[in-house]
């Protein structure tokens, strides 16, 4: 089996824009499940409002498209009602970080036995390219029309807080350490957290000096740094760039956990 | 196995282009029926994966198809006694 049996290809091409992340994203994700060899009916995607949440609509297994930020309260029930469901949330940084962020640390906190991959965009996307809570400081969008003034969430950082077991970020460009740290997070009992950060061209990188699609993966390529190296520049007392995006794997810890499949 | 771009997906982003280490793919010049600027191959008998899938029993790299947004790379069972084009590389 490969990740294109879990698709509905009647339902593709999709309506996402050209070079969107979110694509790639869905590969990764679909491709970890199937390495976890689970059934297609005992695996339930869950998501919210935004594009990424389109996401379940193009997958064969059950699917739930909830309400706005309330995707992980949603999950959260149909893990309780059933735990011997695998349940993975697709969720947006809008969604997530902004109107769902209650939901979001609070499952974290309960450490319940979720995966989440959050499409982080840094933008609202779907609704015209509004700011959103993860929207780089300096960053354009319509509502930050002189670059956004307000620090950004760091998503990882959060999850780590509220007390997830497994906090991960990579980007779109990292296609291959993605599917490996969504595949570890799949199979950590308790709250597994995987942000990856996706290109937007239609709404971000067109206001932000990517071009092209290509320019905003260069972006990704170029400043990404691993967590350790950035641990040991510290330690080192040497300087991280300020625009460095740390990737890695944050955490791997064994909290108690809630909903695990008997 | 062959290197097939479906072209009914593709949505011409060229991210393949940026990710495959033979440079098998290169932006495309003339627009398909939908209006869409598909990458064309340049030789795509030189992809490791075409050449060694059957051997290794497992993808391998699949970079191009992993980070396609559009699920539109994949790769075809040639029909029994279909030419194959052969590649060498000095």
């Amino acid at each position: 089996m490969t990740y294109s049996d879990w698709l509905r290809a009647d339902r593709l091409p999709h309506i996402y824009c050209a070079g969107c992340g979110n694509g790639t994203v869905i590969n990764c994700t679909l491709n970890a499940v199937d390495r976890m060899g689970w059934k297609k009916e005992e695996t339930v995607f869950v998501s919210g409002i935004g594009c990424s949440s389109r996401a379940p609509g193009y997958i064969v297994t059950d699917s739930l498209h909830t309400t706005h930020g309330r995707a992980l309260a949603f999950a959260t029930g149909i893990k309780m009602a059933n735990p011997d469901l695998h349940v993975v949330v697709f969720t947006g940084d809008g969604d997530l970080a902004a109107i769902g962020g209650n939901h979001f640390i609070h499952s974290c906190r309960r450490n319940i036995d979720l995966t989440v991959v959050c499409m982080n965009n840094q933008i609202y996307g779907m609704t015209g390219g509004q700011g959103s809570p993860t929207t780089p400081r300096g960053a354009l969008s319509t509502t930050t029309p002189y670059g956004s003034q307000e620090p950004a969430f760091d998503l990882c950082e959060l999850a780590t807080a509220a007390g997830a077991n497994f906090v991960s970020r990579w980007t779109s460009y990292h296609v291959k350490e993605l599917t490996r740290s969504i595949h570890q997070g799949l199979g950590v009992p308790g709250f597994s957290f995987i942000e990856a950060l996706v290109q937007c061209p239609t709404n971000y990188g067109r206001r932000n000096k990517f071009r092209q699609v290509m320019d905003q993966v260069e972006y990704f390529k170029t400043h990404g740094i691993l967590v350790q190296k950035a641990h040991r520049l510290r330690d080192e007392g040497l300087p991280i760039p300020p625009d460095a995006i740390l990737l890695g794997d944050m955490v791997m810890r064994d909290r108690p956990a809630m909903g695990v499949k008997r | 196995m062959r290197l097939v771009i479906d072209e009914r997906r593709c949505k011409g982003c060229n991210l393949c282009t940026l990710v495959c280490p033979y440079r098998i793919f290169s932006a495309g010049k003339q627009p398909n029926a939908r209006g869409i600027v598909v990458p064309v191959l340049d030789r795509p008998e030189r992809c490791a994966n075409c050449r060694l899938q059957a051997l290794y029993g497992r993808t391998l790299c699949g970079m191009c198809q992993m980070i396609c947004p559009d699920q539109a790379i994949s790769w075809v069972e040639e029909k029994p006694g279909e030419a194959q084009k052969v590649a060498i590389e000095f």
